[in-house]
């Protein structure tokens, strides 16, 4: 199932399917690109930002930015 | 050769390696044409007195905010200096990423994989030979903060070439390819 | 001999190349994961980074306070100035005035704290940056060095940026924020991972205005501990609500948080000293000779008789718009050299404790001092400089009107 970055869940698990616009190229220094896995490692409540884990590197992202990833979890 | 650049990503341990390679000799300049400070200092290489510049972090070539502009431009001004690539072995793609954007502009790059001992607690090997028979410039690997390393780092800048981004192309997947052991 | 890869190519290329070269075995979670993760989830997080400047400030205070009042305040008060006053008694006037202070408080009769009384640029002068804000200075340097480097500041801008983006402000601006506590200088430096021009200049221009340096706080603690808490808040009231105004009405884009969240590291000791110790440096080098120097033009305007004549010309102004009596005039005119001086010049026993109150916001809202202005030529363009001037004039008559009509309404 695909989902945005922004609505998976704390501790959720899945690959990156795709990256839209400009934030692909701002982000790819940052290890986070398409067909990483990536992980939910935490969300701030009221629509803070996220932080994921992909790598083990961590890296936190506005949730707007979490709108524009796309990611697919489950099996 | 008269420079030496430290690039790298954020918290890769740069700092602490340029502390290493200046001394106490180092000071805080400001970079012309910019408002932005880097740490300039000396470091004998070969027997020759060279600048060591600690470049501000950044994640990439294509700056996404006014320190990694900085370093971009750093860069840019300084075609002939060696620079030295510092990547967190525990993250090596994402090191190896910005290590292929240097490459692809034509600098003479060295690699360093530095904070080796956060990859061994981690349980990532890296295998530095073939790396370097892929990339074709020098591959060393450091613990900055314990001051291990660096002797191989200093000795080995010299051999700090330009690769081709074909050849590595073409080294990559071929099982060996043209790579020579040494 | 540029070859660029697009994006995709570029990471295709660093696959197949980890592919042969990197070997990722298994991994267990370790401690200091847990700790990141307990420091960065909402509902632990915020009690803990509560709990960890509460401490900080805890210690902040206890340290400063033993120096200053266990050790400087006996040196100076009972030791150095009289040994002082005796020694140069034989100067003239004028020179005794500069040098040493205001000779009433070397009669018989004075029984107050010769410390700030005196005046002098040996006395007053030498005590205010080696007495206090030294102490106050080295602990906020020591306390930001070791947040900075065990990698907590980014997780503390994950945590606010829930808030601060809802007012246009970007989480990492507590970054720049903590650090212009302890100075403003390289507070405004620490501006520049801030993404786009008006992020940068809002926060600069926040950071002028409304953050408080290290030194002032040393001093406030000393002088008027019981109202600091007030001052924050309302500095604070000032900085997100100002804040919130600024993004609305700039043009230019407000970009969401991207940013890299590093490992914690165990602080490395020899850098965190060496840190402190380059900061406190550059304190005393930029700091000590500005405090003299405001010293010597304070007394020298005074036993000229020009500080009459300038504390005169304002009085009705001061009064009228601020509710501040004229006796405040020396710390206005020296506020532009140092803030840490002008509110150790209070005539804290003369005012009530709401005209302090007042004093000490309009001296943290007035011009920066001179280091930060310098700071801010670099860092700005000239636009911006008078926008950055022009905001803190607007605020210096928005709270000083402001405090003042609440003070009347209170009959303060």
């Amino acid at each position: 199932m695909e989902k945005k970055l922004s609505e998976m869940k704390y501790e959720e698990e899945g690959i990156v399917k795709k990256i839209r616009g400009d934030l692909k190229d701002r982000i790819a220094g940052m290890g986070i690109r398409e067909g990483k896995e990536i992980k939910m490692m935490t969300k701030q409540p009221i629509k803070g930002p996220v932080v994921v884990a992909v790598d083990r590197a961590n890296t936190s992202i506005g949730v707007g930015l979490a709108d524009k990833i796309t990611v697919e979890v489950g099996k | 050769m008269n420079k030496v650049l430290l690039m790298g990503q954020a918290n890769v341990g740069k700092s602490v390696l340029f502390n290493h390679l200046a001394g106490a000799g180092a000071t805080v300049s400001n970079y012309p044409g910019t408002t932005v400070d880097f740490d300039k200092g000396h470091m004998m290489l070969q027997g020759k007195k060279v600048d060591v510049i600690d470049v501000p972090g950044t994640f990439s070539l294509q700056p996404k905010d006014r320190a990694e502009e900085v370093a971009v431009k750093m860069l840019e001004k300084e075609k002939g200096a060696t620079v030295v690539c510092v990547i967190d072995s525990s993250k090596v793609e994402r090191g190896l990423y910005l290590a292929l954007e240097l490459i692809e502009k034509g600098h003479s790059v060295i690699i360093d994989l530095n904070m080796a001992d956060v990859a061994e607690n981690a349980n990532i090997k890296v295998d530095t030979e073939r790396l370097e028979d892929i990339l074709g410039v020098p591959v060393v690997t450091t613990v900055a903060i314990r001051g291990e390393g660096l002797k191989e780092l200093v000795s080995r800048m010299g051999e700090a070439m330009p690769a081709g981004i074909e050849s590595i192309t073409k080294r990559v997947g071929g099982k060996g390819g043209t790579s020579t052991h040494s | 001999m540029e070859q660029a890869l697009t994006v995709d190519q570029r990471w295709d290329l660093v696959d197949k190349i980890t592919k042969e070269t990197v070997e990722v075995g298994a991994y267990e979670p370790t401690l200091r994961d847990a700790i990141a993760g307990v420091t960065v989830r909402p509902l632990t997080g915020i009690p803990f980074a509560i709990a960890v400047l509460y401490g900080f400030w805890t210690f902040f205070g206890e340290f400063a306070g033993l120096f200053t009042d266990g050790f400087f305040v006996r040196i100076f008060g009972t030791h150095w100035i009289p040994w002082l006053a005796e020694r140069l008694a034989g100067l003239p006037d004028w020179a005794f005035v500069i040098l040493v202070g205001d000779r009433a408080v070397f009669a018989e009769e004075f029984l107050g704290d010769s410390c700030f009384a005196a005046g002098g640029v040996l006395t007053t002068g030498l005590f205010m940056p080696f007495g206090i804000v030294l102490w106050a200075v080295l602990a906020l340097f020591l306390v930001l060095a070791i947040l900075e480097d065990t990698g907590y500041l980014p997780r503390l801008a994950v945590l606010l940026d829930t808030v601060m983006h809802k007012i246009g402000l970007h989480g990492f601006a507590i970054v720049p924020t903590l650090i212009s506590l302890g100075c403003n200088v390289p507070g405004v430096t620490a501006c520049r991972p801030l993404e786009t021009r008006k992020q940068r200049f809002m926060m600069i221009a926040l950071l002028g205005v409304f953050v408080p340096c290290g030194a002032q706080i040393g001093m406030m603690e000393e002088l008027v501990p019981g109202l600091i808490g007030w001052v924050f808040l309302t500095l604070a009231v000032g900085y997100l609500g100002f804040g919130w105004v600024l993004n609305k009405i700039l043009p230019g884009e407000s970009p969401e948080i991207l940013m890299d969240v590093p490992p914690y590291q165990a602080p490395q000791w020899s850098n965190i000293l060496r840190k402190t110790w380059m900061r406190t440096q550059h304190f005393l080098l930029v700091a000590v000779p500005f405090v003299l120097l405001g010293c010597a033009i304070v007394m020298a305007l005074y036993t000229t008789g020009a500080m009459d004549a300038i504390a005169g010309g304002l009085e009705g102004f001061l009064a009228t718009v601020f509710g501040v009596p004229a006796s405040a005039t020396p710390s206005l005119v020296v506020g532009f050299l140092r803030k840490d001086l002008a509110i150790g010049l209070l005539p804290i026993e003369t005012m009530t404790n709401y005209q302090v109150f007042k004093s000490v916001i309009l001296l943290t809202i007035y011009f920066p001092c001179l280091a930060t202005f310098a700071m801010l030529l670099r860092e700005l363009n000239w636009k911006e400089i008078l926008g950055t001037l022009g905001f803190l004039v607007a605020m210096i008559f928005v709270f000083g009107g402001i405090l003042n009509l609440i003070g009347m309404a209170g009959g303060w």
